[in-house]
């Protein structure tokens, strides 16, 4: 049983950093049907800032984040409207086409201009002591990871479900024309929903980098990873992300506790076993 | 989230009758093949294996441009073409060229049809997601099944006979490369009659409007398998013309990576255009290699943003955006078909 | 620092202009060409890079001239293991460039794919990664300068017997190394008198190491033996091992040098400080040989901080390649070169090495080393203890 209780609470920090990095993917694969490839190297791009920030230019582990949260949406801001723009409601191959693309030229970039060597956020001493938590001893930096998560699933499900800003945003992204014909700037949020996007990418890629390492090839390593996550979950259904991100944290987790040599096995036919039953995904809506 | 394209051009009634041009077409593609033979003699290995990727594109082409599926697992056919065909030659004594091409596509057909049984049950994303974890069981059970794989060693040591017991798959790689645009005229001419059939019609039917069709009394599941079936054989054709040419097999055969790869080639010659499949791989391969030589450290950058740049000013392929030039140079019809 | 982004960006500019220019220089007529296949791009940029980096470090100390002859090299890229891809740029090389030599090669299935061009194409291959015993067997114009997991392996089990840990427990990658690794340690240890009670193999991709820990936990051992690739998935796993209270408990770590290669130490830092591995190379090894090449090869690089062990396989092998130019005149007879560099013996950067004449495999020295701080603060793999003349246990049958 302590053994059990041990596993859970590392899947649910696993869990919780995947679900950082993919719930934007899941917003922006769900509200604004961009399939975006790209996500993985927007989520690197934040981990190489908080790096550089806390590592070259001295700054704390936490400013060290929202310098990097802030830098990767600025380093993303010029990118909407010169190349996401013009596949919005394309084709998805041709979205595939530009978001790989985009995240080919930022492997080349970064790896040219940050090395191809692994990078590291040191901890805070308050993050870096084990944490005892009655049957165990947890990396407080672990416990930081489903914290953070947790914060993410509140804020994010409150902005959409309840305020006015996120009605008028689910309506821009169901029915475009309608709501431009209701007044509603459409270009103006799917701006913000992609920005918030690449913001969550950035901040899930600093707070995960300890179980996912930061260096040039993150871009591409995880992007299977991300998408299966998206997909299990219901693109764009938060709650969805969240059940996905614990479920697979757990089998993946348990499944390499149980019978490791086989661990990728169980894993992928979780998937298709709950694309089977569930064709839109945990929580997501049919269309 | 459906694949969406342009709506079907008027080709079949086109300028000239549809036999005329494809026989123009593959007239074409034959011409530019033995000029390959002649102005690149030095570089066959490496004309050889665009064909053989050629070949999955092609076939990917049939699934993504026909039955409207979205896949990144589609190297899953070509690999297990490429096994078969490799194990049946080391282990069973067949050696001969026409037979494993045989054997590989066999082996891609029923691989095919086991992959549409899994794909075909669902659309958009969660298709794309089935299709990898399909990649993926293949690759682990490839790598697991080391015995006769070779597992990540890759498997090595075929020794296929010279064809016609004449010519060798040698260094110099002269008969893998006529063997290779060979198969490739072959394959080209049984495409361009099933795309012409009333069968490929039904599958596009299928696609565009399933609702219509099933109640026109047609199983629809059924002749999208049919369609993944004729596909995975020609992927498995691709993996088998592979394992002849290099007499080597490796996981990287059967990975999501070469899945992507296949997927970007597509949209880069553009959907639903055998030529546009065909064009797309010959551009993307020819870059890579030839940036990579030139530079091996930085061509990422410059594939990324031909990719972004193709988007940017050819959103249909390179086809389409042909198609548009000539349209805008010439007047007349789309060529393309899409 | 952000001057150094600056300059970076202005040579990225520059380095495209440079594509956009295309490739300049016809071949020369006394020239030998020399053709490298390596991973300079993808995942493992890093290693491919300290191929360049070794090649060029024994340029720049020995001259491009052998023998009145101008060693010219040709570089190509190969990402991942892809053997069908290394056969078509192998082939590519030897008709198209006309090499008389190939170098590099990091991956076993690439090396195996390469093999059975090289008689009829009269052209020896001087490997300068790939691991895998087997390989030696493929061709009799192979030689391989860098090591093979088994030779680095049983010395490790060895040292791990004598410093008295007794149980382990092994964790490898599920691939054909990890394999090798796995059974190599089984055999030392079971020699020595200790027990593997458990072996544990992980597929390729794992990310998320702590059930891997919990087992190793529950396994009731003493110490715990892991082969990965060299690559992002090291650092997890080392900090894996510590957050799962692994270290608290006793448990001693050992692996290869490929866990601990040092353009990963300054991530790794305190996670790994007292990992015990069995390695052939060091950058930390005291010598004069190594201090000099050290310098060379981060010159090379541009950062030494990002040398590691291929590059020092890469500086044997060109010492190979130019004596086996040297032995045939520059005339390309790839049997004659084979012949000439059997036995031959040098004292390399990481210590005296000779390349077995039965084998063509690499004889050398292979250390115990415990990643330390050296007296600058900088985190090293310290060798400790030194196991000389180590042939290939793997081929030794």
């Amino acid at each position: 049983m302590i053994t059990f209780f041990s596993i859970a609470v590392d899947a649910v920090a696993y869990g919780m950093a995947l679900f950082i990095i993919c719930i934007g993917l899941s917003l922006m694969m769900g509200l604004m049907r961009v399939v975006n490839l790209a996500h993985g190297a927007f989520a690197m791009i934040g981990g190489y800032l908080a790096s550089y920030a806390t590592m070259q230019l001295g700054f704390g582990y936490f400013a060290g984040i929202a310098l990097a949260v802030l830098g990767t949406v600025l380093i993303a801001l010029p990118l909407e409207p010169l190349l996401y723009r013009r596949i919005y409601g394309k084709p998805e191959l041709m979205q595939v086409l530009m978001t790989v693309g985009i995240a080919f030229a930022a492997i080349g970039i970064v790896n040219y201009l940050m090395g191809p060597t692994l990078k590291t956020i040191p901890l805070p001493p308050i993050l870096a002591t084990p944490v005892d938590i009655g049957f165990r001893s947890i990396a407080g930096h672990r416990l930081f990871v489903i914290a953070s998560g947790i914060v993410v699933v509140a804020a994010l499900w409150i902005a959409i479900e309840y305020t006015t800003l996120g009605i008028k945003l689910r309506a821009a992204i169901e029915k475009p024309d309608m709501a431009r014909a209701l007044g509603v700037r459409t270009n103006a949020y799917f701006l913000g929903c992609y920005v918030v996007a690449t913001a969550l990418a950035a901040f899930g890629g600093a707070v995960g980098a300890e179980f996912l390492p930061i260096e040039p090839f993150y871009a591409l390593r995880y992007i299977v990873t991300f998408l299966v996550v998206v997909s299990v979950g219901g693109a764009g259904s938060i709650v969805g992300s969240l059940l996905a991100c614990l479920l697979l944290g757990a089998i993946d987790v348990t499944g390499r506790y149980l019978v490791p040599d086989f661990g990728n096995f169980f894993f992928y036919l979780c998937v298709i076993v709950v694309i089977f039953a569930y064709p839109n995904g945990l929580m997501g809506r049919a269309r | 989230m459906t694949m969406r394209h342009p709506p079907l051009s008027d080709a079949a009634r086109g300028a000239w009758p549809a036999y005329k041009r494809d026989a123009y077409g593959i007239l074409v593609v034959f011409a530019g093949g033995i000029a390959g033979y002649y102005l690149f003699p030095d570089s066959l290995a490496l004309l050889t294996r665009i064909v053989s990727i050629a070949l999955l594109v092609l076939s990917l082409d049939l699934v993504v441009g026909f039955c409207g599926v979205a896949t990144l697992g589609h190297a899953a056919l070509y690999g297990i073409g490429a096994y078969a065909a490799g194990i049946v030659c080391l282990r069973a004594g067949i050696t001969d060229p026409f037979l494993l091409v045989m054997i590989g596509a066999g082996a891609g057909a029923v691989a095919g049809i086991a992959m549409g049984a899994v794909l075909l049950r669902t659309h958009g994303l969660p298709q794309l997601v089935l299709s990898i974890a399909f990649v993926q069981l293949v690759q682990e059970g490839a790598n697991k099944a080391s015995a006769y794989t070779g597992g990540s060693d890759g498997l090595a040591g075929m020794m296929p006979a010279p064809i016609f017991g004449v010519f060798a798959f040698d260094l110099w790689g002269r008969s893998a490369y006529l063997f290779a645009i060979f198969l490739l005229i072959a394959v080209l001419a049984i495409l361009a009659i099933v795309a012409r059939s009333p069968f490929a019609m039904l599958c596009r039917g299928a696609k565009e409007d399933p609702v219509r069709v099933e109640s026109l009394g047609v199983a629809i599941r059924l002749v999208l398998l049919r369609m993944y079936a004729i596909s995975g054989a020609i992927a498995g054709i691709g993996g088998a013309l592979g394992m002849l040419a290099t007499q080597v097999v490796g996981l990287d055969g059967v990975s999501f990576e070469l899945s992507a790869n296949a997927l970007v080639m597509l949209a880069l010659g553009g959907v639903g255009s055998l030529y546009g499949a065909l064009g797309g791989t010959v551009a993307f391969m020819m870059v890579e290699h030839m940036v990579a030589a030139i530079n091996p450290f930085h061509w990422m950058t410059v594939i990324g943003g031909l990719m972004i740049g193709v988007v940017l000013v050819a959103p249909r392929g390179l086809a389409g955006g042909l198609d548009d030039l000539q349209r805008r140079l010439f007047g007349g019809k789309s060529e393309t078909r899409q | 620092m952000s001057k150094t982004i600056v300059s970076r960006l202005k040579r990225f500019g520059a380095a495209v202009a440079m594509l956009a220019a295309g490739a300049a220089g016809a071949a020369q007529a006394d020239t030998i060409k020399v053709g490298i296949i390596g991973p300079y791009s993808g995942p493992f940029a890093l290693q491919g890079k300290n191929f360049q980096a070794g090649v060029e470090a024994y340029l720049a100390q020995n001259g491009k001239n052998v023998a009145g002859h101008t060693i010219e090299i040709v570089y190509r890229d190969l990402p991942g293991a892809n053997p069908q891809q290394a056969r078509a740029l192998a082939q590519e090389l030897i008709v198209r460039e006309k090499v008389q030599y190939l170098g590099g090669v990091y991956f076993t299935p690439d090396a195996l794919a390469i093999t059975p061009l090289l008689e009829q194409a009269n052209v020896p291959l001087v490997i300068f990664n790939a691991a895998t015993s087997a390989i030696m067997n493929s061709s009799p114009l192979v030689v391989r300068t860098s090591f093979t997991t088994a030779q680095t392996t049983t010395p490790l089990g060895k040292a791990a017997i004598e410093r008295g840990t007794k149980k382990f427990i092994t964790v490898v990658s599920d691939y054909g190394p990890g394999i090798d690794a796995e059974n190599a340690f089984k055999k030392a240890i079971e020699a020595a008198g200790g027990q593997v009670a458990e072996s544990i193999r992980m597929p390729m991709t794992t990310n998320e190491f702590s059930p891997i820990m919990q087992r190793v936990r529950g396994a009731g051992v003493e110490g715990l033996f892991a082969f990965l690739p060299s690559g992002p998935p090291t650092l997890g796993f080392v900090k894996a091992f510590n957050d799962a209270g692994l270290r608290q408990a006793g448990i001693r770590f050992f692996s290869t040098g490929d866990l601990t290669q040092e353009s990963d130490l300054p991530a790794l830092g305190e996670a790994a400080s007292g990992m015990l591995t069995g390695f052939h190379y060091a950058v930390s090894h005291d010598s004069a040989v190594n201090r000099a090449f050290v310098e060379a090869a981060g010159k090379a690089l541009g950062d030494v901080n990002q040398l590691s062990f291929p590059a020092v396989g890469a500086y044997d092998g060109m010492r190979v390649i130019a004596k086996m130019i040297e032995a045939t005149a520059g005339k390309q007879e790839a049997a004659k070169a084979v012949a000439a560099v059997k036995g031959m013996a040098w004292e390399s950067p990481r210590g005296p090495v000779k390349i077995d004449a039965e084998t063509r495999h690499i004889t050398q020295t292979i250390y115990l080393r415990e990643v330390a701080k050296d007296a600058t603060g900088k985190w090293i793999n310290k060798e400790i203890q030194s196991f000389p003349e180590q042939g290939d246990p793997g081929l030794a049958k």
